[in-house]
């Protein structure tokens, strides 16, 4: 049932000769590959001249689907180039063998964070994984499957609305101190606290350490990492307002926030952007602790 | 089945179907849609739709929220991942926290002088009067810049520029402010759905009424009913085959949807090669290929030297350098590479290798991680680069007062419009335009609307929705032999050879014969029958850009002169008779062009224009 390619439609139209300068070399391959129009050949092809071939183990479900309501993985066989991403073999995947197979990506680049992937039991972007950092790539099969604990919609497609339920919940915006009335003033804001925050704002809301969370798992009104690092991005930032700091702290404090955290940096170890997770939360529970005591 | 590009056909579509039908999109003419069951597509009334979730669309349902008015705002894509996000270098803002002369009317000056006087004034001057307070607001609603020792947000030297004048959040600048404004709308609960592509406007020419679409995510499709729609939905620099922006992202949605609707385009000739493309080496992704390499890096000291090791850019800008206009040194390069001194790969090197490891890490992160990653160390060796289409100054005329469109209750703001940039974009303006605009566009729909209610749907109009969802239907349904996505690589090659860099009459000529040909291979198209998939995807992108095409075929044609970023080699000088807009109506089911010149500046700009500001190069050493 793998790897099995569904009939292509081989009409062709003669291609008009585009008069072209520099790119025309790319222009006659792409022509000479539009002909051909036979991905599955073309794979095999590109797989005989491939110095390296990787395997990919992929989870398959579609509920709407007849046949695909049961979980199973399918596997692709993958021609592997240097700097090839788990992404990257994805795509090729889908491209040459399975144009149903589906998952999210969009930048490529780390930045939209849409890619947040289970490789080989491993929380991580697709896009910025490469093949050749996974252990026995060459060897093994690589395992890639959607988010644990979040619900599936469609093979790697998690649904991500708790998630972003969790994010709203520390209400992750900004009331500045007090503005004058209608004014505009700049705050300012000095370099060392600026750096304080920084690693914090590098989130990209792709979920990676929700899901790596034994905590989350157990406790689905657990914030979870992300959102914490959220509230610590504008908590610990010196122009939030008095009172929107001490509201937030409230929110992080109650019975899901930050005491549950029981330290064991899952969350910190897969974050693709390397915020130190752990140790905000950490750092927001000693606030916690040193607001409550000015109260007396 | 066989499909029909509706090309400038005497059709009368409009009669029956509100919209005049003609060009935009791949039309059936073979459709079940008599068997069609009516009624089966989701409805959403809401008082202003607002189409495009990224920085333009963000701030005009914040302003409109901040009036107590009820918006939607609908996007391509997943929750905060708009093209916004790309934007790295900065957002322009004479706050003056370095150099305290700068003025606002600088700014202005600056912003005219870069776009060879066709910018429209009104909209240089809203915009740039406008930045400060714009800047202090993000600034409160928590945006990340980077400060100074004494704790104000510092500026940068962006090209083309009198003053430091760049605010900044590293190189990730455009998207730590989508960032910040997702907060502000969350905060202000303005609902937001996702993955919803919309592929026409309901208008019977003289009013909109809302938008078709479908759901990217299980592909069924929606009506909205909107009293008021705001297009925020970018530009249409994927058109050319080097471009830096994602493959499915600036397809030209927004100006293609306008002018459908009945709206006129402005200054479509105009598209801006940025100088810093990326070129793939032969063992990346070939996705690589004209990826953006942000002006920042000059910014900070980088330098371009040529295959030679020569260091050109003294030939050609001994003042200004590398920091010289975009357009200055994508020709610089070009001619570079032209004349045998490029690299294999047909590029340049930038080199910034001489600042230090922290330096480059701190000031450039998201360029030296990328680099990094690719197996290349900014910090010890030079990259190749090409000039790639960057950004489209040309889009929807508008008003620049109050964001209105030639349509009544339709508005475009960011990138869809033409206007703030004229010839040509100063880095680090683009952002500026869709916070500075997107606050305006909202202010005048809640104050002189205050919309709250939806109207009924006029019957013609639903039976206009009614006959689009046929077509997507049938879209999905079609089966020749040609793939959407390699139509619109062979488009890309063809706008990139025709109406490139360096354009010229026969040329421009030869491009639109070349166009004929793909618009009858689109009637060949085959989609494989799912509207969830990316083939669906590129045939709807696809009708938008073969509009946007001949729009620029014809435009560039027009101009017979040099400016700006539009250079012709058969008319390599400016001609000061040409200080002209090309318009483009809709007429009936043709296009017109006429031209139309544009308005004076205020005696404030006009006194700093007068002053001759420029950047000067060796101030950076």
């Amino acid at each position: 049932m793998s790897t099995e390619v569904k009939e292509k439609e081989t009409e062709q139209t003669e291609t008009e000769s585009v008069e072209s300068s520099h790119q025309s070399r790319r222009m006659e391959q792409k022509r000479q590959r539009a002909s051909q129009r036979d991905l599955e050949e073309e794979a095999r092809e590109e797989i005989d001249d491939a110095d390296e071939t990787i395997e990919i183990k992929v989870f398959r479900f579609d509920p709407e689907v007849a046949g695909k309501e049961e979980p199973r993985f399918d596997t692709f066989h993958v021609p592997f180039f240097k700097g090839m991403t788990v992404l990257d073999a994805l795509i090729y995947a889908r491209d040459h063998y399975d144009s149903s197979l589906t998952f999210r990506h969009s930048c490529r680049q780390a930045i939209c964070g849409s890619d947040a992937l289970f490789v080989n039991g491993t929380q991580c972007l697709g896009c910025k994984t490469q093949i050749a950092d996974l252990e026995g790539h060459l060897n093994s099969t690589i395992r890639i499957e959607p988010l644990p604990h979040q619900e599936v919609v469609k093979d790697l497609v998690v649904d991500m609305e708790h998630f972003y339920d969790q994010m709203e919940a520390v209400e992750p915006f900004f009331d500045a101190d007090e503005l004058p009335d209608g004014e505009l003033e700049e705050q300012r804001q000095d370099r060392e606290n600026r750096e304080k925050i920084k690693m914090s704002t590098r989130c990209i809301w792709c979920g990676a350490c929700m899901s790596s969370c034994n905590i989350a798992a157990g406790d689905n009104e657990y914030l979870g990492p992300a959102a914490i690092n959220k509230a610590y991005r504008f908590a610990m930032d010196e122009r939030e307002g008095e009172n929107r700091k001490q509201q937030r702290l409230n929110i992080i404090e109650q019975e899901h926030g930050v005491w549950r955290c029981q330290t064991q940096f899952s969350c910190t170890e897969v974050c693709p952007k390397d915020i130190p997770l752990t140790e905000h939360i950490q750092e927001l529970k000693r606030e916690a602790v040193k607001n409550n005591l000015k109260f007396w | 089945m066989v499909f029909d590009v509706a090309y400038l056909t005497a059709e009368p579509l409009g009669k029956t179907r509100g919209n005049l039908r003609i060009m935009t999109t791949i039309t059936p003419v073979e459709t079940d849609a008599s068997e069609r069951e009516r009624g089966d597509y989701e409805e959403v009334a809401v008082p202003v739709l607002v189409i495009g979730a990224g920085a333009a669309g963000a701030r005009t349902a914040i302003a409109l929220a901040e009036h107590g008015i009820d918006s939607l705002v609908i996007g391509k894509r997943d929750h905060g991942d708009a093209h916004t996000v790309w934007a790295a270098g900065g957002i322009n803002a004479a706050l003056g926290s370095l150099d305290p002369e700068d003025d606002w009317a600088i700014h202005a000056a600056d912003t005219i002088d870069e776009g060879h006087h066709l910018n429209d004034p009104t909209a240089v001057e809203t915009v740039t009067r406008a930045m400060p307070d714009r800047i202090r607001e993000l600034d409160a609603w928590g945006t990340e810049f980077a400060r100074t020792p004494d704790g104000t947000i510092d500026q940068r030297y962006f090209g083309a520029q009198s003053f430091r004048r760049t605010c900044f959040v590293g190189d990730r600048t455009g998207e730590a402010i989508l960032d910040t404004l997702v907060g502000r709308a969350q905060e202000l609960e303005i609902p937001y759905r996702e993955n919803v592509m919309v592929t026409e406007l309901l208008s019977d020419g003289e009013r909109v009424y809302g938008a078709a679409a479908y759901d990217m995510e299980d592909g069924h499709e929606i009506l909205f009913r909107a009293s008021h729609v705001v297009l925020a939905a970018g530009g249409f620099s994927a058109l050319w085959s080097r471009h830096s922006s994602r493959e499915d992202e600036n397809t030209g949605d927004g100006p293609a949807l306008a002018l459908e609707a009945g709206a006129d385009l402005l200054d479509v000739e105009f598209v801006q090669f940025h100088p810093t493309g990326m070129v793939a080496d032969d063992e990346w992704d070939d996705d690589w290929n004209g990826r953006l390499v942000t002006e920042a890096v000059r910014g900070e000291g980088g330098r371009l030297y040529n295959a030679d090791g020569e260091r050109f850019m003294e030939r050609y800008s001994p003042d200004q350098m590398e920091l010289d206009a975009r357009d200055v040194v994508a020709r610089a390069i070009q001619a570079e590479v032209d004349a045998g001194r490029g690299t294999d790969n047909g590029g340049v090197y930038l080199d910034i290798s001489h600042r230090d490891r922290s330096f480059l890490k701190e000031r450039l992160p998201r360029m030296y991680e990328r680099f990094q990653s690719l197996g290349v160390d900014l910090a010890a060796e030079p990259v190749e680069i090409a000039p790639t289409a960057h950004y489209t100054m040309g889009g929807v005329d508008v008003d620049f007062t109050t964001g209105e469109t030639g349509v009544d209750r339709l508005y475009a703001v960011g990138e869809t419009t033409a206007g703030v940039h004229g010839a040509n974009r100063l880095g680090g303006n683009s952002l500026a335009e869709t916070v500075a605009l997107g606050k305006i566009v909202g202010d005048h729909i809640a104050t002189a609307y205050a919309p709250q209610r939806t109207d009924p749907l006029p019957e013609r109009i639903r039976a206009a929705a009614e006959h689009e969802f046929d077509r997507l239907a049938a879209l999905a349904a079609a089966d020749g032999g040609e793939s959407p996505q390699e139509l619109i690589e062979e488009l890309g090659e063809l706008l990139w050879d025709h109406a490139g860099i360096r354009r010229d009459g026969p040329s421009l000529a030869d491009g639109r014969a070349a166009l004929a040909d793909l618009r009858e291979r689109a009637r060949h198209v085959g989609v494989a029958g799912d509207h969830t998939g990316r083939p669906f995807e590129f045939a709807v992108d696809l009708g938008f850009m073969l509009t946007l095409a001949d729009v620029i075929l014809r435009t560039a044609a027009r101009r017979t002169e040099s400016r700006g970023a539009h250079y012709r080699t058969d008319y390599p000088e400016r001609d000061p008779d040409w200080r002209r807009n090309v318009l483009v109506t809709r007429d009936g089911e043709d296009l017109r062009l006429s031209t139309r010149t544009p308005g004076t500046p205020s005696e404030r700009v006009q006194r700093a224009l007068d002053e001759g500001y420029e950047l000067d190069y060796h101030h950076l050493e």
